[in-house]
């Protein structure tokens, strides 16, 4: 299927704005002492990244379930490896 | 199936709804590891197995952590209110692992994990002997052995404090273990 030039715009767009909104529940739900626009799309969540821990993997999951509606589970946790994939399973999971 | 709690939950239970269930202080050993002088719920008054619970604690004068806390005046510590709402939170996923079949009344005390996390906790009013504690918990998202609880303790209709928790339950003996 292939898409016009508005619907890519559209949709770039909207993730753009997904992504920063999800930046923003990262920084304010996790205490992170970073601002938001500094954390680049494919930024890992965990390790060298923004330095998650595990239990910071639980806020994550309550945060993203309260502001956005979204489940993680244990069987979605390959999604916290980066901003992006974490994006990726909202984008696919929202109503 | 011989033992007290597992008849608890083979029996029709006492009160009226089909969900609900309550527990006596040796019911609520028989989930729990605690032992005194940790065993903080005198009595759990309903129970939704994994989803939310209440139960009650009577602080008594004689109560030995009160003897320090402070001389001369008497305040049930804080801390000790969180406990309470951790315990209540092994209690409600203890229910949930016997009903589930993940435990049997043998097994299911030796799951109980760990506090991981005091998210938030107010203490909103000072608690003293003769209070009756109305502890009440709620089972938020699980991710992995780590589940969250919100929780909120009452005394006379009046909120003594609120909090929200991580506790982990230990995975069953033939699950993969934790990473």
């Amino acid at each position: 299927m292939t898409m016009t030039l508005e619907d890519v715009r559209t949709r770039a767009q909207t993730r753009h704005e997904l992504c920063g909104q999800v930046k923003k529940l990262l920084v304010d739900r996790l205490s992170l002492d970073v601002d938001p626009g500094m954390i680049s799309d494919d930024q890992p969540l965990f390790g060298r990244g923004l330095e998650l821990d595990s239990i910071d993997t639980l806020e994550l999951a309550v945060a993203v379930q309260e502001e956005l509606g979204v489940t993680i589970t244990d069987d979605d946790t390959e999604c916290l490896l980066s901003l992006n994939r974490l994006v990726d399973h909202i984008e696919k999971n929202r109503g | 199936m011989g033992t007290e709690a597992a008849a608890t939950f083979t029996a029709p239970p006492r009160e009226a709804t089909r969900e609900s269930v309550r527990l006596s202080a040796d019911e609520i050993a028989g989930l729990l590891p605690h032992r005194y002088p940790f065993l903080m719920l005198d009595r759990v008054v309903h129970v939704t197995p994994g989803v939310s619970a209440e139960a009650i604690k009577n602080v008594s004068v004689a109560d030995p952590v009160l003897a320090g806390h402070f001389p001369g005046r008497m305040i049930f510590p804080g801390v000790l209110l969180i406990e309470c709402v951790a315990q209540l939170a092994a209690v409600m996923y203890g229910t949930a692992s016997l009903r589930e079949g993940s435990a049997t009344p043998d097994s299911v005390a030796g799951r109980v994990g760990y506090l991981a996390e005091v998210r938030q906790a107010k203490f909103l009013r000072p608690v003293y002997p003769g209070d009756q504690l109305i502890v009440q918990a709620h089972n938020g998202p699980r991710v992995g052995s780590l589940i969250s609880v919100t929780g909120q303790i009452s005394v006379d209709r009046e909120l003594v404090m609120t909090t929200r928790l991580a506790v982990t339950q230990r995975p069953a003996p033939d699950h993969q273990p934790d990473q």
